[in-house]
């Protein structure tokens, strides 16, 4: 039976969702602030509903989504990734009128949003943890605390936020006075970030890299996993190139990984689809990190190599179906990469381009190629949300083939207005230590120098330069 | 008889000179470019004509030096290394030729001796003959280039500079070979150099005639300009008279105040019986035919007057200014007053400043101080500080006889005697320190330099920064055509350009839309390459927004008023060449503020108040118009 299914989100995801929920012989039901006016989903959803003027906040407001849910009949919301995706009000609240939340229950993205409890129950199910502690005693108690941590584990920790996520409220601790010193002050800003002063050490992982797997489970408990990712090329804890398989040489290895992944989730009595990251050391030790609750922004990567649409399987697992292929059925082909191109400039501390019109838009194409996008030619980005722009994926069956695929449509793609990602991405894959995936999450801060390229370098542009000079002055001013 | 040939020894080339039945041709594209297209013939163009060129077997093709190296890089944008370097690739049997000023090298003003040997060393990596000149024939200016040359085993050519007039007889001008022959050895290639086209053809004829008398194995090369129509007559009697090499240029390019054309010179001398070696007449009409079919792309570039000159036997300017003078006329204004200048006053100029020859820098500073007297009705009452410099002995010794007293006391007041003994002569130039100047342009560029790079910034510091930073900037646009670089009024919706970058690579531009948003800025989109490019440029600065030269319009008694108060303003359109006071600094009457140059000529402006240097209106590099802010003094 057709149903509504609302999209409680904005952007490429937005319309990743829109597009399984379509495809599934659904309706969509497209939600958006003011600023969205000009967006795409709004226009690619069967039915859209106004929040707000925003910007930022409707989107976030429980009551406004849920109302939208009832008043065009909708029977279920995807969250999305980021938003009201890991809040357990949100889910909470779906599950008191009756909508379904396409994703865990409430109760395990509480939990695991939790990061001790988190921590807890990994730690009861045998999962191997980066030495922590739990939150922190209140005042000058958790002080001593930490202190006492540290003196047996060395330094450097992290001291982290217990409600953070995606990469803030994290800060690294060097010494002891530091560490008297940040512990009021990372409470004061997860008070202020998270509404909740907790914190709690971890041991640091001195550049560890970033792999995670992907878990997907039905409501009977069956769960599976589609395989490793590594993300461990990051800016600042946030992610910019994502490659499905790991390239860890090591296949008994990963599949430790992977199925100690589906542990974890097993223990969390987890449902739908999830990510569990780990931290893996130089000596190959690797280290439960977290669950996120959600689907990934890198999802794509994982969809490229093992061929399900994860996004499709969540729709169908949240109304109830049984996951239609087991372990055995899922097989991991070749190697996708995705990079998301930004309207940022690297080149200025990767600063927002936002408020800018996208006045050329081409994007390349042919085998084994995926963009998830949501800009077009004319498109105003709004300065109010995140710069990505598009996603590029690209699946080749070997290393090699995957790398040249990606520099190709790298090379071949053409947004002018904003200032992208996509030349220092150029710069990157060429990388000997990218290419010979030798690296981790040091990547950047170890190749800072990829940052220095030169916008329009090639030399035919920079004739073409010449030629619009004459061009607008009418003459060559370096002639006359 | 036998070509000769890149590569050969200078002992080997001359033995077949002095042998030659006959007569060699150099191919004076350079000099052809400089006087009819203002300098601005494009590598584009003389690559296309390069095979064909190379075919023809000329002595050499005269491609370099004078002010063209200058040219490359501040019009032309061009490295004029990487220009001998190209050409090479398609010309590997034709030797190339330069002319040298001496002391002044491919500048204006004297230069230190380890710049001119570091200079003359490093072009003579590239350059066969050197043909070298000074505009006084005052010898010791070119000892430092003529052991270079020589050191770097490379055919040397000095040049004695022609002209005329009653001082201007065979004996001087045997006597001043003679002179040459002293410092050199025998071993060169004299060079009569008539670059105003001056004398006739008997006049010509005798005086090779007379070098040949006294030195009977010297071989003569024959420089002229056909400013008149009549240089072929001129050519004609310096082969009778046993000249060995003549200059002439390719006929679809020639015009009024270069060499004449090629075919018409070989011609006429087939008909008296002297044969041009080694040169094929198919291939010199293969070159027209290539260059015919630019001629069109350079139009703006030719001179605004058209047709013989033959006055120039009173004026004398050379060729090479000849085109640029009227230019100036038009531009300044003045060109009702181009008879009066040309007939009168240049002629009496000529004379008064002891009828030396008119040639770089030496016509610059003729025709700059005739035109002064002119515009300012009071003669020599504005003299340039070239001027000066030249009447205080600073370029050389006056060939024939010094100014007339009331000149130099018109100028320099007077005390004039005592100025001229305590400041007259030539100074010794110290030596630059090469290392620091090596820093320095590290520095400008954030790279090391090049030792070539080196090299045109000793001498063109400014000009050669611009031009690295403009290559960085735009690449090597030598590739284009100028059809393109010289194109006026934009180009259609949809036009496409093709082009093969200096790599290999070919590209292909079509020309898109142009638009302006709320901010003014311009937008020009290109497709390059099927990519859409978008590039933006602000709108530029009217007059009546302000920016750092502004405009005004002021009387020259205005701006002299003006100056009296301490508010120095441009007193004529030029460039700022050197600022020699900080904000804030204390100065007395009489110090030096700035400098400025136009047409080759610097000028100082001195402060005419004690004070102190309340605002500075330009910087190095700026032009500014005339009654343009500069300084002021309060």
């Amino acid at each position: 039976m057709k149903k509504k299914i609302l999209v409680a989100n904005r952007g490429e995801i937005a319309l990743r969702l829109i597009r399984a929920i379509q495809e599934l012989g659904h309706a969509a039901v497209a939600v958006y602030e003011t600023p969205d006016n000009e967006a795409l989903h709004i226009r690619t959803a069967d039915e859209a509903v106004w929040l707000g003027d925003g910007p930022r906040c409707d989107y976030l407001d429980i009551d406004k989504v849920i109302r939208a849910a009832k008043k065009t009949g909708a029977c279920a919301i995807h969250p999305g990734y980021g938003f009201l995706a890991e809040n357990p009000d949100f889910a909470k609240a779906c599950e008191d009128h009756g909508i379904i939340f396409i994703g865990p229950p409430s109760k395990v993205i509480q939990a695991l949003g939790d990061k001790v409890t988190a921590r807890k129950i990994m730690q009861d199910a045998g999962i191997p943890l980066v030495p922590g502690t739990t939150s922190l005693a209140p005042g000058d108690a958790g002080v001593a605390e930490a202190v006492e941590f540290c003196r047996n584990h060395g330094y450097p920790v992290m001291l982290k936020a217990t409600a953070g996520g995606g990469g803030r409220g994290i800060r690294r601790i060097d010494d002891e006075k530091q560490l008297k010193a940040e512990i009021p002050v990372a409470r004061d800003e997860a008070q202020a970030a998270f509404g909740n002063d907790a914190v709690f050490l971890e041991k640091l992982v001195i550049n560890p890299k970033h792999i995670e797997v992907q878990v997907i489970a039905d409501q009977e408990g069956t769960t599976v996993h589609l395989g490793s990712r590594d993300c461990s090329i990051q800016r600042r804890n946030q992610k910019l190139i994502e490659i499905a398989p790991s390239l860890i040489p090591d296949q008994a290895l990963v599949d430790r990984i992977c199925d100690t992944a589906v542990q974890a989730a097993k223990a969390a009595g987890y449902f739908n689809a999830g990510t569990v990251e780990f931290l893996v050391d130089k000596d190959y030790n690797f280290y439960f990190m977290e669950i996120n609750t959600r689907v990934q922004v890198e999802h794509t990567v994982t969809e490229m190599v093992t061929g399900i649409d994860i996004v499709r399987t969540q729709i169908k697992l949240a109304l109830g179906k049984k996951l239609a292929f087991g372990q055995d059925d899922v097989k991991v082909r070749g190697y996708a990469i995705e990079v998301r191109v930004n309207a940022e400039d690297p080149q200025n501390n990767f600063m927002p381009e936002g408020g800018k019109t996208v006045a050329v838009y081409r994007s390349p194409g042919g085998y084994g190629v995926r963009l998830d996008g949501f800009a077009y030619q004319g498109y105003t980005i709004p300065e109010v949300y995140d710069s990505l722009l598009v996603k590029l994926t690209v699946h080749g069956f070997s290393w090699n083939e995957t790398v040249d695929r990606l520099r190709r449509c790298l090379n071949n793609f053409v947004i002018v207005g904003p200032k992208t990602t996509i030349p220092f991405y150029l710069r990157v894959i060429d990388d000997p230590d990218f290419k010979g995936g030798d690296f981790n999450t040091s990547f950047l801060d170890t190749h800072d120098y990829l940052l220095e390229y030169e916008d329009f370098t090639s030399e035919g542009n920079k004739l073409a330069h010449l030629i619009a000079e004459i061009h607008y002055r009418q003459q060559n001013p370096y002639a006359v | 008889m036998e070509r000769i040939v890149h590569g050969m020894s200078p002992s080997e080339a001359l033995a077949n000179l002095r042998q030659a039945d006959g007569y060699y041709v150099t191919n004076t594209a350079r000099d052809l470019s400089q006087s009819d297209y203002k300098n601005r013939i494009l590598l584009h163009t003389d690559l296309l004509a390069a095979p064909a060129r190379e075919e023809a077997g000329f002595f050499s093709l005269e491609i370099t030096g004078g002010a063209s190296i200058h040219v490359d890089m501040l019009r032309k944008q061009v490295d004029p290394f990487l220009k001998l370097e190209l050409l090479r690739e398609k010309m590997p049997n034709t030797m190339f030729q330069t002319l040298c000023r001496g002391i002044n090298l491919f500048g204006y003003r004297p230069y230190p001796q380890n710049v001119i040997r570091m200079v003359v060393s490093e072009y003579a990596k590239y350059v066969d003959v050197w043909r070298v000149f000074d505009f006084l024939n005052h010898v010791p200016n070119m000892v430092a280039v003529f052991e270079e040359v020589q050191k770097a085993g490379k055919i040397l050519e000095p040049a004695v500079c022609f002209s005329t007039g009653p001082e201007h007889t065979d004996d001087f001008y045997v006597k001043k070979v003679g002179e040459i022959l002293d410092v050199t050895g025998q071993e060169i290639v004299l060079c009569i150099k008539n670059h105003g086209g001056l004398g006739t053809p008997k006049r010509i004829g005798d005086l090779v005639n007379a070098i040949m008398q006294k030195y009977p194995d010297l071989v003569v090369h024959y420089h002229g300009h056909n400013t008149d129509g009549n240089d072929v007559g001129r050519i004609t009697a310096a082969v009778q008279a046993g000249a060995k090499i003549v200059d002439a240029s390719d006929h679809a390019f020639s015009g009024f105040y270069g060499p004449p054309s090629i075919l018409s010179a070989v011609n006429t001398l087939n008909e008296y019986g002297y044969q041009a070696i080694g040169l094929k007449e198919e291939a010199v009409v293969e070159t027209s035919e290539v260059l015919r079919n630019q001629r069109q792309y350079y139009d703006y570039f030719e001179s605004q007057f058209k047709g013989f000159d033959p006055t120039v036997q009173t004026h004398k300017l050379p060729g090479g200014a000849a085109g640029s003078s009227f230019e100036q006329a038009t531009k300044g204004g003045f060109l009702d007053k181009m008879p009066t200048i040309l007939h009168d006053e240049l002629p009496k100029v000529q004379k008064e400043l002891g009828n030396y020859w008119s040639v770089t820098p030496g016509s610059q500073i003729l025709w700059t101080t005739a035109v002064a007297n002119i515009q300012a009705g009071d003669r020599y009452a504005n003299a340039s500080w070239d001027l000066k410099n030249l009447l205080l002995g600073k370029y050389g010794p006056f060939p024939f006889y010094q100014p007339a007293d009331w000149i130099y006391e018109k100028i320099f007041g007077s005390d004039w005697r005592q100025i001229l003994e305590k400041e007259g002569g030539m100074d010794q130039i110290e030596d630059m320190d090469i290392e620091q100047e090596r820093r320095d342009l590290a520095e400008k560029l954030g790279y090391q330099p090049t030792e070539q790079q080196l090299v045109n910034y000793l001498q063109h510091p400014n000009d050669a920064v611009a031009f690295f930073k403009f290559e960085e900037k735009f690449g090597k646009v030598y590739v284009l055509p100028p059809s393109v670089l010289f194109r006026r009024g934009g180009f259609k919706l949809g036009e496409t350009i093709q082009f093969r970058d200096h790599y290999g690579k070919e590209h292909v531009v079509e020309i898109g839309p142009k638009q302006h948003d709320e901010t003014g800025t311009a937008h020009v989109y290109l497709n390059v390459d099927h990519h859409e490019r978008r590039y933006e440029f602000e709108p530029e600065v009217t007059e009546s927004s302000g920016g750092a030269a502004k405009t005004v319009q002021l009387s020259k008694q205005e701006i002299e008023e003006l100056a009296r108060s301490g508010d120095y303003r441009a007193p004529f359109g030029a460039n700022v060449c050197e600022v020699s006071v900080r904000v804030g600094d204390e100065v007395k009457a009489g110090d030096q503020l700035l400098i400025l140059e136009a047409m080759k000529m610097q000028t100082p402006i001195k402060s005419e108040v004690d004070g102190k240097v309340e605002s500075l209106a330009v910087k190095v590099g700026d032009a500014v118009k005339p009654g343009g802010e500069l300084v002021t003094v309060k």
